[in-house]
């Protein structure tokens, strides 16, 4: 909320420097989140250049039909004469001037100069030129009683300072100025003036019937409504415009300002209605009926249900309670009998319409977030005050309708079990007497709360919390008195590092991609994306990957090595099966990958498997699966150029993990290490031969590892030999010649055997 | 032969070779078949002369090892002083990539609360409303729940929006005492712009035990404040709202631009914004069977991205998105 600070000093005398209150405002109670200065440069004397002047004589321009030549008195002996292209007044007319050398709130100075001939020394100023309202169809005409020289800063606020207040959702309080100067009171203990508002009396010997009812008491616990005649809707007063264009409300006229103007002070919102336009001249709140509409103040024609709560005339819908009003029953320039709201809505009602309306506006924030019920009279009195003065209406009728409003709330509170909770003391004296400066009653050890706190404050935290934001900057710095520790990293996130820490030494750049993609098989789809990129929780990384490869491509990064950890998202039941994944893509064909993916495996002691696989991403010759995933050449449709990729699921990579990896003695008993070739069809995979090997030669063939395939005439057509370091040993003894013999034997007739593997050497 | 005159010219011409063709000469001449001492030892007699003759022998040939191994190295330090390459030359390009930024402050505030003691974890993203808000306190009109600001699946299931419900999962899991942290993916219904991104990273951390106070609260975070930002930095607190923590505040801590004095990093207030935080609200203990009056606890949430663009000073939330490897490849 912007707060005009001299619109402040009308409840709270400000002594302290604007950043002092703004520290200790954002300490204690909402966070000032800047001062903006605005309205006339106050430096250089700038200020004295704008004077009240009087006007002398005014005649039209010799050499220009849309312009008056004025004499204007402003306190010197002789009256200045000042071009002016307003029409709005005559001689005798209190105005106000800038002076030649005036700075104006855009920066502009203004020059003694020549008009079409004549001599201008400054210039008759308009709301606008000094950002006082929006108006520029004529000058500010002027109270008269304000003497010509009078500095224009003692008439107009034609300089202020607005503080930006960001109050927190239980404090709907602060979103006022009133409630922010109680605050201020509060913080500084200063003295508070009562709340705006002084109840004019009733333009009639006794008040007319106001017909309201309250259909629907739980969503509106409470309905003044007030009946004015005689109104006269024309613009604002200008004290009252500048307010609201400082708090950054557009004036529109003088009644919809007034309801604005007491709503910006005290915080609970109102409105008009032009009474001649209600059907039945009645009031009824109640529930939308099924397939009713309302068109909105702001022409859009709404489509309510009944869990939207209403004002109706007595046929028909005519304003959202408590967030919009309805275009028929605006006020306007021929309206001349008023109908005030000055209600209560509850919150849930009013978020709810907002909600599935998506229309928010000033009215339904503050619904939404509970006004004091109690506040709709002294609300309904400040605009009542205000339309009688300023649109100079008769006020006729009365009525305030509702049930029992709710009690203040009775807290037993314990001073001593702040300092508990905060971890500071504070004498109960100083509690209470804090607690007394924001409105709560204090006596026997039980705390009343304000009613306008009464949502937030109802539990005895609740008051330490009063307490404890007036105290955060002497909390001390301690840390907990420990009884127990849990200060370890877990299996799954050691081997998280181990995986980042290895891929990285390996050349690969760790990159974040976003979880969503525009589409995919999935039944986690969002309800209401915000853009078709990231519409669908995604199952896998890789295509992610490979658009932030080809990103890289594009803008000619050599060497690309991408990785990233992060969440899939698969089916699941109730809830999506959430896998932390793996994945990367780099240049280079099937043995790179293959090597990271074996590397990978030996970082973190598994053992990998390996078998031919096909994926959508991957090149159906060169696509392998794991237990944990898969990996292979990128398919060449899938990005320009040789790329390969993985992805794996690091629980099941973590399964197959030895570590912590238990020792053997490799060492006592020399090994007998052999190279074996054989000569095999083309298709009998390596993998394969291995695997038939060790089941041949059981445990004492301790590795064997191909290291070299050949293709060529000795072997013939079809024919490939594939050679292997062979590794026999066994723990407890040094095998003899004739058991690593034995051992060869078997692995050889074996592979004879099941793979027609001829041994070549 | 005078033994000891053989030996003594002999040792001087060996230590007066000045490289490997004198040494050469000298072995020839005083230990060569044809040389003085080997026709002498063949004509000795008898076993005093043999001795003497010997004894020479072996010093010679002692002091030509030496003298041989002085002028090896004196050639091998000749050779080297020529063997010269450019050492300023970029070497053999080897593979390094690196850790993401993010990555990086995530196992700055993992070890730093490992360091207090903590347990590390991660919990779910994709959750249901009873854990996202009503577990957690959220009134019914909080702004959060609107479909405006949280991605909703269905009217019960949402990407998290913050790592809170973590608080529950842990409370649930195991009795207190309590601490830990969990770091993960976050989801708010924002718009792509400079300073905001819909998916952002936070760390959640909940301790619960027997009279924890707001000033530990402050302590624990100076700590880990320090161990992201450095020592130097100071801590504050200001009062919030939160719907799991009452009383509830937002830390700031000093910015390390300016030194507290104001610069446009902190909005020229000297503090910058680190999240929110509190004593844990007794309805949330109520929600998971924890008796309010016997155990007290604090929580607080901070933002990763935010963590590595102030230490690494990256004014576009976006570029730790985009996976461009000219940015990566800095960090």
């Amino acid at each position: 909320m912007r707060v005009p600070v001299n619109w402040l000093r009308d409840y709270v005398p400000l002594e302290m420097p604007l950043d002092d209150l703004a520290t200790r405002l954002s300490i204690s109670s909402a966070e000032v989140e800047g001062i903006e200065r605005r309205g006339v440069p106050d430096r250089d004397g700038n200020l004295g250049r704008f004077l009240v002047g009087r006007v002398v004589e005014a005649v039209k321009h010799p050499n220009a039909d849309r312009l008056q030549l004025c004499r204007v008195d402003v306190g010197d002996e002789e009256p200045l004469q000042i071009v002016c292209g307003a029409w709005n007044f005559g001689p005798g007319a209190t105005v106000a001037v800038a002076l030649p050398g005036a700075v104006l709130p855009g920066g502009l100075e203004l020059e003694r100069r020549k008009v079409r001939g004549e001599l201008s020394n400054g210039m008759i100023l308009a709301e606008d030129e000094v950002e006082l309202g929006p108006d520029h169809t004529g000058i500010m005409v002027l109270d008269d009683s304000w003497e010509p020289g009078t500095p224009l800063v003692d008439v107009l606020p034609i300089v202020d300072d607005v503080l930006h207040v960001e109050a927190t959702g239980n404090r709907p309080d602060l979103l006022s100025v009133y409630g922010l100067a109680r605050e201020v009171a509060a913080i500084y203990d200063l003295e508070l003036a009562p709340p705006p508002g002084v109840e004019p009396t009733l333009g009639v010997l006794e008040s007319e019937p106001v017909d309201v009812e309250i259909e629907d008491p739980v969503g509106c616990p409470r309905y003044i409504g007030r009946l004015f005649r005689d109104v006269q809707i024309g613009p604002s007063a200008l004290w009252l415009k500048a307010r609201l264009v400082a708090a950054g409300m557009r004036p529109i006229s003088n009644v919809v300002d007034a309801t604005n103007y007491a709503m910006l002070a005290l915080g609970n919102p109102l409105h008009a209605f032009d009474f001649a336009t209600l059907r039945g001249g009645r009031i009824v709140v109640r529930r939308a009926r099924p397939g009713e509409k309302l068109r909105t103040l702001d022409g859009v024609v709404r489509d309510l249900t009944p869990d939207d709560l209403m004002i109706a005339d007595a046929e028909r819908s005519v304003a959202l309670a408590g967030i919009m009003g309805g275009e028929e029953t605006e006020i306007d320039d021929s309206t001349t009998e008023v109908l005030l709201e000055a209600a209560n809505f509850e919150p849930f009602t009013i978020f709810r319409s907002s909600e599935r309306l998506r229309l928010r506006t000033e009215g339904s924030n503050r619904w939404e977030k509970g006004v004091d019920p109690y506040l709709a009279q002294q609300a309904a009195t400040l605009a009542t005050q205000l339309i009688v003065e300023l649109a100079g209406a008769r006020w006729v009728g009365h009525t305030d309708v509702h049930g029992e409003l709710p009690e203040r709330p009775v807290i037993g509170y314990r001073p001593e079990q702040a300092d508990r909770l905060i971890g500071v003391e504070t004498p109960a004296d100083d509690q209470h007497e804090l607690l007394g400066r924001l409105g709560f009653d204090v006596d026997d050890g039980r705390v009343v709360t304000p009613t306008w706190r009464a949502r937030d404050v109802t539990r005895e935290v609740d008051v330490i919390e009063e307490v404890a934001r007036f105290r955060l900057e002497d909390v001390p710095f301690t840390l907990p008195e420990r009884s127990a520790m849990f200060g370890s990293l877990t299996r799954g996130q050691q081997l998280r590092r181990r995986v980042e820490d290895a891929l990285v030494g390996l050349g690969f750049v760790e990159t974040y991609t976003p979880s969503l993609l525009p589409d995919e098989e999935t039944p986690w789809k969002l309800e209401e994306p915000i853009s078709v990129e990231l519409t669908a929780l995604r199952t896998r990384l890789l295509p992610s990957l490979v658009e932030a490869a080809r990103r890289n491509a594009e803008v000619g990064e050599r060497g690309i090595a991408l990785f990233e950890i992060a969440r899939v998202y698969l089916q699941g039941d109730e809830l999506p099966d959430e896998r932390l994944h793996v994945a990367g893509i780099m240049e280079g064909g099937f043995g790179a990958v293959k090597g990271v993916v074996e590397t990978l495996h030996a970082a973190l002691k598994a053992e990998l498997e390996v078998e031919r696989a096909e994926d959508p991403l991957l090149h159906p010759g060169k696509a392998a699966w794991t237990p944990a995933g898969v990996f292979g050449e990128l398919h060449p449709g899938v990005l320009e150029g040789t790329w390969s990729a993985f992805e794996l699921d690091l629980e099941e990579l973590f399964q197959r993990s030895r570590e912590p990896v238990i020792y053997e003695d490799v060492i006592t008993y020399p090994a007998v290490k052999q190279d074996l070739a054989f000569a095999v069809d083309d298709d009998v995979p390596a993998g394969e031969l291995v695997a038939a090997a060790r089941e041949a030669a059981g445990p004492e063939l301790y590795d064997i590892v191909p290291f070299d395939v050949y293709h060529g005439e000795q072997v013939g057509p079809g024919r490939k030999s594939i050679a292997f370091r062979v590794e026999f040993r066994s723990p407890d003894r040094t095998l003899t010649d004739e058991e690593a013999a034995g051992l060869r034997q078997k692995i050889v007739d074996a592979l004879r055997e099941r793979f027609g593997a001829e041994l070549r050497a | 032969l005078d033994a000891e005159t053989y030996r003594h010219d002999a040792v001087a011409a060996v230590e007066g070779a000045e490289n490997a063709t004198e040494l050469d000469e000298a072995r020839v001449r005083y230990l060569g078949r044809k040389s003085e001492l080997k026709q002498a030892l063949r004509e000795v007699r008898d076993r005093e002369t043999g001795m003497a003759l010997n004894a020479a022998r072996e010093a010679i040939e002692e002091a030509l090892t030496k003298r041989q191994a002085v002028l090896e190295r004196a050639e091998l330090d000749r050779a080297l002083t020529e063997d010269i390459v450019d050492v300023t030359l970029p070497g053999d390009e080897l593979p390094l990539g690196s850790l993401h930024p993010i990555t990086q402050v995530r196992r700055i505030v993992e070890d730093a609360f490992l360091g207090l003691g903590y347990e590390v974890r991660d919990d779910r993203e994709v959750e249901t409303v009873e854990y996202n808000f009503d577990k957690l306190a959220f009134a019914p009109t909080h702004p959060s729940r609107s479909h405006r600001d949280t991605f909703f699946f269905d009217d019960t299931h949402v990407l998290r929006t913050e790592t809170s419900p973590s608080q529950i999962h842990a409370l649930e899991e195991r009795e207190p005492p309590i601490y830990m942290v969990s770091l993960g993916r976050v989801y708010r219904r924002d718009a792509i712009t400079a300073t905001r991104y819909p998916i952002f990273h936070q760390f959640e951390g909940l301790a619960v035990d027997r009279g924890l106070t707001l000033a530990d609260l402050k302590g624990t975070l100076l700590h880990v404040m320090r161990a992201l930002y450095g020592p130097e930095r100071r801590v504050r607190f200001r009062t919030h709202f939160f719907p799991f923590t009452e009383p509830s505040i937002e830390p700031d801590v000093s910015c390390g631009i300016c030194g507290g004095k104001g610069c446009r990093t902190c909005k020229w207030s000297g503090w910058i914004e680190m999240g929110g935080a509190g004593m844990v609200d007794p309805r949330v203990f109520e929600n998971v069977g924890v008796d309010p009056e016997d155990w007290t606890g604090f929580a607080f949430g901070c933002g990763l991205e935010r963590a590595a663009q102030l230490r690494h000073d990256i004014p576009d939330i976006r570029v730790l998105w985009e996976g461009d490897l000219r940015a990566l490849r800095q960090f």
